[in-house]
């Protein structure tokens, strides 16, 4: 493998110890008590939590995931052909280089559009539905 | 390969068999999930190895970034999910899935022969220089030229993808 | 090709022994130790004393000069406080969090030019390595709020993981008019091409800072600043946090060096975000309108190093400062307002951004607003 890549290996695996390490050296160095049950509360501004926090939430949160990996998707695929464009208008290819990458974004922002219009980006859909646009 | 990139690539490996096994036999849905993104953290590892260093960077960006996100994301959405214990069925399939598991080695096996005889009978010339050379240019001209098609037609998929998933998401 | 563990390389040939992965892991060491974690620290007491001053209050000022060593005195604290894991919290999750977050933020460091050859990693996929680190944030912000069984860090944690997936596309989508220009993802080779000549020989491959190219990375470099605090949980976009209504989101439910082991994740995080904003944009180590190999006298290569440190230091601290300032500037964003600048503000500007700078490159035949002006024919 390439030197560089070994490099960001090992800056990941040593920013990685550095949490255990931490936590260690505090574990060592102060002294020795156990939490009072007060303390291990859960603190929802000061009054004793009721039941368990994990509720379940609104399907908006899965709505902005999916389009993120739509469009991360898309980046991805737009990166290698962006490096190449360079290439491309110096030999004189530029317009059709040009062609190509756009005709491959433009669809897609076809598609941002069309959840726009439909009000999929609104994030309180209740207000979007009935008309009450800002 | 010199003995330490074995060392490392061997780790790597095992990080992501390991957890695949986790996702796959673990009974918390949401441990499985944060041990799904450890088997892709192991095979971004292995695309390096490989030379393939773009794909590794689009590993972890769509992967990690993205998919690991959304699989959280839904288990969260779906109440008490995470706390059913997943193990119905597993432990009568044991041995069936054993049995086949034994039949598919044989198979395996020879795949990964002739696999390697073939890479081996011609090897690509000075692999090591191969692997730090950037590709991310011949990515480029491939999709923009001989693949243009494919190219075009990612971006198609991906406009059906996302009217179909803000389409199913939609109250009614 | 093949030697892009730049500093490792350096450090090798300097001593002349020892196999380069040891040369490589000392490399990540003295720039996560030296670099990441130290500024994290001292993030913490520049930003109170900033506060402080745009406040008209003294600040910290007990330990040490002006109180600058207060962070250390910080550290001290926060390593010696109790460590202890809520009433039912999930203790592999809660342990895993803080860790996902400090090497999604201290792994990106990796390829961050600081000078020419004080460079991690120069990476064939530089830009894209930096992405995708920094996406390992996300998860453990996620994680780390969803394992402390708190509702108030559960809905911070929500808001956090989809905030900066949403953020991440324009950010990616502002580095793209780089990638244009540039026709490359290595960092190094980014800046080295934002330098400045003034013999008409070599402008050619020289087209000063990105910033300046043309009026519409103009508008990227600020997108990409504005996506780029959205991404590290700044004000205004800070409502993973948000103290006023989520006692403290997604990081309530940790405390002593727990809690400080986001802080640093987080400022390190600003830090990886305007280097890189500075390395895209704004010439990286490059002098305004000097080139030091072009001059008369030929400078030792120690001096040319600790001057580039030097520059790229000063742009990337300045941003840093614009950070802090901002916080005490500007209100918080609403969830609807953050989500809805995203996807119907950001994105739809940066894509013009990107289709302008592709225009200008094919009309003005790839060359700069510096080149145009000042250059004399192409090449």
């Amino acid at each position: 493998m390439e030197t560089g890549y070994i490099t960001a290996l090992w800056f990941l695996i040593i920013s990685c110890l550095t949490v255990p390490l931490m936590l260690g050296i505090g574990w060592i160095i102060r002294p020795q008590k156990k939490g009072s049950a007060n303390k291990t509360m859960a603190y929802e501004c000061g009054e004793p939590p009721v039941g368990d926090a994990w509720i379940k939430f609104n399907i908006r949160f899965y709505v902005v995931a999916i389009i993120f990996i739509i469009f991360d998707v898309e980046v991805a695929t737009v990166f290698p052909a962006a490096t190449v464009y360079k290439a491309a208008i110096e030999s004189g290819n530029g317009g059709l280089a040009f062609a190509k990458i756009f005709l491959f974004v433009g669809l897609l922002l076809s598609g941002l559009a069309y959840c726009w219009v439909r009000g999929d980006l609104e994030w309180i859909k209740g207000v979007a539905q009935t008309g009450n646009k800002k | 390969m010199s003995e330490t990139a074995k060392i490392v690539l061997a780790v790597a490996q095992l990080l992501t068999v390991a957890s695949a096994l986790l996702v796959t036999f673990h009974p918390n849905i949401l441990y499985a999930s944060v041990a799904l993104l450890f088997t892709f953290l192991g095979v971004t590892v292995m695309f390096l190895f490989a030379g393939a260093d773009f794909i590794a960077g689009v590993q972890v960006i769509v992967y990690i970034g993205g998919v690991t996100i959304l699989v959280l994301f839904a288990i969260m959405l779906t109440s008490w999910l995470y706390q059913i214990k997943l193990r119905d069925t597993r432990k009568r399939m044991a041995i069936p899935f054993l049995l086949v598991g034994i039949g598919l080695v044989p198979f395996f096996y020879k795949a990964a022969e002739e696999l390697a005889n073939r890479v081996l009978s011609s090897p690509p010339a000075n692999f090591e220089a191969f692997a730090g050379s950037p590709k991310t240019n011949l990515i480029g001209e491939a999709l923009l030229n001989n693949y243009l098609l494919p190219f075009e037609g990612v971006t198609v998929l991906l406009l059906g993808a996302l009217v179909g998933a803000v389409w199913i998401a939609r109250p009614r | 090709m093949g030697n892009s563990a730049l500093f490792a390389h350096s450090m090798q040939t300097w001593i002349g022994a020892g196999p380069i992965w040891v040369w490589a892991a000392l490399s990540a060491f003295l720039i996560i130790y030296l670099v990441a974690l130290p500024f994290g620290g001292f993030a913490t007491y520049v930003e109170r004393k900033v506060a402080a001053d745009f406040q008209d209050r003294v600040g910290p000022n007990r330990v040490g000069p002006y109180g600058i060593l207060q962070f250390l005195a910080d550290a001290v604290k926060m390593i010696t406080k109790e460590d202890f894991i809520p009433d039912g919290a999930d203790k592999f999750l809660y342990n895993l969090a803080p860790l996902l977050v400090v090497m999604g933020a201290c792994s990106a460091f990796a390829a961050l030019p600081l000078s020419k050859y004080l460079m991690g990693a120069d990476l064939n996929i530089g830009v894209l390595y930096i992405l995708a680190v920094t996406t390992l944030v996300a998860p453990g912000i996620l994680l780390g709020s969803w394992s402390s069984n708190n509702k108030w860090s559960l809905l911070g944690g929500l808001r956090g993981a989809a905030q900066i997936v949403s953020y991440e596309i324009p950010v990616a989508l502002s580095i793209l008019p780089v990638v244009l220009i540039s026709g490359t993802l290595q960092v190094g080779t980014i800046v080295e091409q934002q330098g400045w000549a003034w013999s008409g020989a070599t402008t050619g491959q020289y087209h000063f800072w990105n910033l300046f190219h043309n009026p519409f990375c103009f508008c990227a470099a600020f997108l990409l600043f504005i996506a780029g605090l959205a991404e590290t949980n700044r004000i205004p976009f800070d409502l993973p946090e948000a103290e006023s209504e989520l006692v403290s989101g997604f990081n309530t439910e940790f405390s002593g060096m727990r809690f400080g082991l986001y802080a640093l994740g987080e400022f390190a995080e600003v830090f990886v975000m305007c280097a890189v904003l500075t390395a895209l944009y704004l010439g990286g180590w490059h002098i305004p309108f000097l080139n030091l190999d072009q001059m008369w006298i030929k400078f030792p290569e120690a001096i040319i190093i600790l001057v580039q440190l030097a520059m790229f230091s000063i742009k990337t601290l300045l941003l840093v400062f614009v950070v802090m300032w901002l916080r005490w500037t500007l209100p918080r964003l609403r969830v609807d307002q953050l989500m809805g600048m995203c996807w119907k503000g950001l994105v739809p500007l940066s894509l013009i951004n990107l289709f302008g700078t592709a225009v200008w490159m094919w009309v003005f035949n790839g060359r700069s607003l510096a080149q145009l002006l000042f250059g004399s024919g192409h090449g």
